[in-house]
């Protein structure tokens, strides 16, 4: 059992490396301690499908060899971290957190998983989620064969999905960083829903291959982390083109934390309806301290809504198009009645149905959508919304049933930014910004595809000003 | 394109889990019920002839 305290397992990718660097620790005395918490506490909240502690440590003896060599490899030399388990990693299984697949084993690694190792960070355990990462809609917590996604900050409160266990994981101080997955709001949240920062990069940054498939045309890896300077950390480490992924933008990233310098010269966009209308009324008062610590670091901000599509219905006719296409397979084969949550079923039967003709339709609509958000940053170079309307929902209610019982504002504001935002392909960052009802909410920053830097750049100010980040659920003791 | 609020306040409720808002006195709509509504949404979407699909073909 390691003798570490919580201020090891809640530092920062940039605390932890700063102390591997100077040999106070060692990669092996990290991940080792990481793999014991993994272990005591991964089960609690249902995070962990697979501990990997003999790879882990081989890996982390690694990095310590290369730091004894004054080899440096970047910032995450030596840091443990957890992968949502819809990444192949070579000879283990591989779940897709779904009871048909539990055996499924493939036999070479996800490039994110290889780049990872290539920048000297051991992968301590595959992290739970979502079966199939809700590819046929789920109505419970409870669709996935690892059980409900338990928030560390309210066991009763789900940690949101479909990137469950690596939420719940970082928040829990269980790893410093986690690979999670978007096709529509998988990143960000449970990023909301646990308290991390989360980014979602912009469609083709990150190789998907290797990724269990849900939608070709929507879906993103990206890092779920402590802070927004360590999600750059990761997605520079992740990130860059790959000839195995045909949805590859052929383009890297590399973190440039000052390159923003002038912050009023960032044009941002903001609707007060999301805020005051549709928000919970328990998180009102925190995102509305949030607009205003943006006020405070300069950025001039104007209001604004999105151009009118029906966001929602485009995004659910996509993704169930797609999923239903890949996992026809599980249907024709009988084993879908394997997974856990019937709407989910009946969903990926659904799906099937999909006239091409009505795809089609959705993915000429979307063209129009993108062709309207380019417009629209031409004004803007940063939509801010919340990330989540309130706090985490009850791990018992069905998820179709939150928020049913406010009555509608007339704008609808910025509140479509999810689907929008990834149909768009556009990137993401969801940062915590205070509690409702004891539980994290958080807002979202969007940015024009490929304006990584410039979101992160903002976080990095904004989590300067707060310490929303800094919170630690209360993390059980040792028995 | 015209949609009710009703419709599009049930969309954006559900967000990531992509399940429509109902209000109490509803029944709970199937999943093929949802796509159905969905497609309905979009036939209301106007495109003009021009517009290709948003994926793209690379001869290699």
């Amino acid at each position: 059992m390691s003798e570490f305290g919580d201020d090891v397992f809640f530092a920062t990718i940039g605390e932890l490396g700063a102390k591997l660097r100077a040999r106070e620790l060692s990669s092996v005395e990290l991940t080792r301690a990481t793999l014991d918490r993994l272990e005591r506490l991964g089960p609690r909240y249902n995070a962990l499908a697979l501990l990997l502690r003999d790879s882990a440590l081989k890996r982390a003896r690694d990095a310590d060899d290369d730091f004894k060599r004054d080899r440096l490899r970047g910032p995450l030399q030596g840091i443990p971290y957890g992968a949502k388990d819809l990444l192949s990693l070579a000879s283990k299984p591989t779940t897709w957190g779904a009871r048909p697949y539990a055996a499924q084993v493939f036999d070479y690694t996800a490039t994110v998983l290889e780049k990872l190792h290539k920048a000297r960070a051991p992968l301590a355990a595959k992290l739970a989620m979502v079966e199939l990462a809700g590819a046929g809609s789920y109505r419970y917590a409870s669709a996935s064969m690892f059980g409900p996604g338990v928030n560390p900050w309210n066991p009763e409160r789900w940690s949101g999905g479909s990137s469950s266990g690596s939420g719940s994981a970082v928040a829990a101080g269980l790893v410093p960083f986690a690979l999670g997955s978007e096709t529509w709001g998988s990143i960000l949240t449970p990023s909301a829903y646990c308290g991390v920062t989360g980014l979602r990069p912009t469609y083709g940054l990150v190789s998907r291959h290797g990724a269990m498939p849900l939608s070709w045309t929507m879906d993103k890896i990206g890092p779920m982390c402590r802070s927004a300077e360590d999600c750059a950390f990761v997605l520079g480490a992740i990130a860059g083109g790959d000839s195995n992924d045909p949805g590859s933008a052929g383009k890297s990233f590399y973190y440039t934390p000052n390159s923003v310098t002038d912050f009023s010269a960032i044009q941002t966009g903001f609707a007060p309806v999301d805020f005051e209308g549709w928000a919970d009324p328990a998180a009102r008062p925190d995102f509305l301290k949030a607009l205003q610590t943006f006020r405070e670091i300069g950025v001039p901000m104007r209001e604004t809504s999105l151009p009118e599509f029906p966001y929602s219905a485009l995004a659910s006719v996509v993704i169930a198009a797609e999923g239903s296409a890949v996992f026809e397979p599980l249907v024709q084969s009988g084993q879908v009645g394997e997974l856990a949550d019937q709407t989910q079923i009946a969903g990926l039967k659904a799906g099937l149905e999909i006239a091409a003709k009505d795809y089609l339709r959705a993915m000429r609509a979307r063209r129009l959508l993108q062709e309207a958000f380019r417009k629209m940053f031409t004004e803007f170079d940063v939509l801010i919304s919340a990330s989540r309307l309130g706090p985490a929902t009850r791990i018992s209610d069905p998820l179709d049933q939150s928020a049913a019982n406010r009555p509608a504002p007339k704008q609808l504001g910025l509140t479509s930014l999810g689907a929008a935002g990834n149909l768009a392909g556009l990137p993401a960052l969801s940062l915590p910004c205070g509690f409702a009802e004891g539980l994290p909410i958080a807002i979202q920053l969007v940015g024009r595809p490929f304006s990584e830097n410039k979101l992160l750049a903002l976080g990095r100010e904004f989590q300067k000003r707060t310490d929303w980040h800094r919170r630690r659920p209360p993390v059980p003791p040792r028995t | 394109m015209k949609i009710t609020r009703r419709q599009l306040a049930g969309a954006l409720a559900a967000g990531a889990v992509r399940t429509a808002a109902q209000t109490p006195e509803e029944p709970r709509k199937t999943p093929a019920d949802r796509i159905s509504q969905n497609v309905s949404a979009l036939a209301k979407v106007k495109i003009p002839m021009a517009v290709e699909p948003a994926f793209l073909f690379k001869a290699q």
